[in-house]
This record gives structure tokens, C-alpha cells and sequence, in this order.
């Protein structure tokens, strides 16, 4: 028997009140699995959680209270599992978006622990690289930047 | 009592390690199809109490064994390749 909750979306979401179950309907270009799983996996300890994938390719999450619920209950349980969704999916976006950088910290991490170079590996490395590029100045020291420059010679000589 | 599992959502392995769990409590036969792995509980190993009663307990055991079986997936990072 398929029931409404007050507020929810009822092409995505079916609830079962007897059974006390409710169905969500995800489209998994919205969550990708991964996304899915870790929001269903601290549902484990609370309720029964059931997934399954229907012809359009939809996962359908079945959530079952393990003690009788109320259809406020259950809504609090939908709520609470698509905000879970939805920090699963933030969490993964900000990952895949700093991947660059972490790949990059752990590199340097690893190359740190691996300690100074040889004696060998010093002769052998290659010092005749260009000079670095600093057009702004930011290598220079304050004094290089802003000393006087030196007045020209015949400067002055002529004033009263 | 008949729990199906699909293919592209939970390991194979899961399933049945999750069957071994349970096997002290229940009877389960084990096969698949195209697209599920079907689970399906065939009596309890302990099947004393009325017929509410044991159909309670083998619900409660079925839901408990898909609990345990999606947990043991999402640990192994998906389905099996």
C-alpha cells in the first residue's frame, strides 16, 4: 500500500505506513552511487536499508523502521537521509576538486621522507638551469629594489 | 521469505559472507540471475513458537542479513568488477 508524506515529492518517494517503509527514487546522474552508499551506510545501525535499480537505471532506496513509525517518523527519516545526500555529495565534489592539490601535498610529503639526496645524486644533478623568471621583483631585496640611485655627476654642480 | 539483490549495487562476496553469518539462525539457498542475486530464506534453524511469531523472526533476519550484506559492499567500495 503506497501512502503520500505531507511535503515530500510523491513521484520520488513512496511510503508504506503498515510496513513502516519508505522509497526514494534517485536518479543517479544526480547522486552517483558512491554518493549513495556512504549516505546509506550510517542508515545501517538505524533502520533496515534496502537498495535496489529499476529499468530507467533510478536506485531505489528502501528505508524500513525497525520499530513501528508514525508518517512523521518516516518523514523525519526521508529528510534526514537526503540531507545526508546531499553533504555525501558536497563532500565528494570538494574532493575531486582539490584532488590536484592533495595528489600534489602527498608527492612533496613522500619526497620529504625520503630524505636528503646523495653525494652521488648532488654531482649528478643538473645546476646549469636558466635563472628563475621574476618580472615583479619579488626576489629582489628591499635594498636592491629601493636604493637611491646614484646622482649623475655633473648634477649640482651649477645650483646656488 | 525471497530477497533479491542487484547486481550493480551489491558484491557477490558480501552476499555470501553475510549468508555465512546467518547460517546458525536460518536455511537460505543461494542463486542469481541476470540481474539479482536471490536469497532465499527457506525455514529457521530454530523453528520454535507460533507461525506470527517465526514469520516475525524470519523478517527480522532477512532485513538483518540485507543490512549486514549492503554494509559488507560499501566496505569493499562497491560491487565486484
Amino acid at each position: 500500500m503506497s501512502d503520500t508524506l505531507w511535503g515530500l515529492p510523491a513521484p520520488q518517494i513512496d511510503a508504506d505506513l503498515g510496513e513502516a517503509a519508505v522509497t526514494m527514487r534517485l536518479d543517479p546522474t544526480l547522486y552517483p552511487l558512491e554518493v549513495i552508499y556512504a549516505a546509506a551506510y550510517p542508515f545501517i545501525a538505524r533502520c533496515w536499508v534496502v537498495l535496489d535499480r529499476d529499468d530507467a537505471g533510478r536506485v531505489s532506496v528502501v528505508l524500513t523502521a525497525k520499530q513501528a513509525a508514525t508518517a512523521e517518523q518516516l518523514r523525519a527519516l526521508v529528510g534526514e537521509f537526503a540531507n545526508e545526500l546531499l553533504s555525501s555529495a558536497c563532500r565528494r565534489e570538494i574532493t575531486r576538486q582539490n584532488r590536484a592539490l592533495i595528489e600534489s601535498v602527498t608527492t612533496q610529503a613522500f619526497g620529504g621522507a625520503m630524505g636528503p639526496p646523495s653525494l652521488e645524486e648532488l654531482e649528478a644533478f643538473d645546476f646549469t638551469d636558466e635563472p628563475f623568471d621574476d618580472p615583479l621583483g619579488i626576489a629582489q631585496s628591499w635594498e636592491d629594489k629601493y636604493r637611491k640611485k646614484p646622482r649623475d655627476e655633473g648634477e649640482g654642480e651649477g645650483a646656488p | 521469505m525471497r530477497l533479491q539483490f542487484h547486481r550493480a549495487l551489491y558484491a557477490g562476496s558480501a552476499i555470501d559472507q553475510a549468508l555465512q553469518r546467518f547460517a546458525a539462525l536460518a536455511h537460505f539457498d543461494r542463486s542469481e540471475n541476470a540481474t539479482h542475486f536471490v536469497v532465499e530464506l527457506r525455514g529457521l534453524v530454530d523453528a520454535d513458537g507460533d507461525a506470527t511469531r517465526r514469520e516475525r523472526r524470519a523478517r527480522r533476519i532477512g532485513h538483518a542479513l540485507a543490512n549486514l550484506a549492503l554494509g559488507l559492499t560499501i566496505e569493499r567500495g562497491g560491487p565486484d568488477r
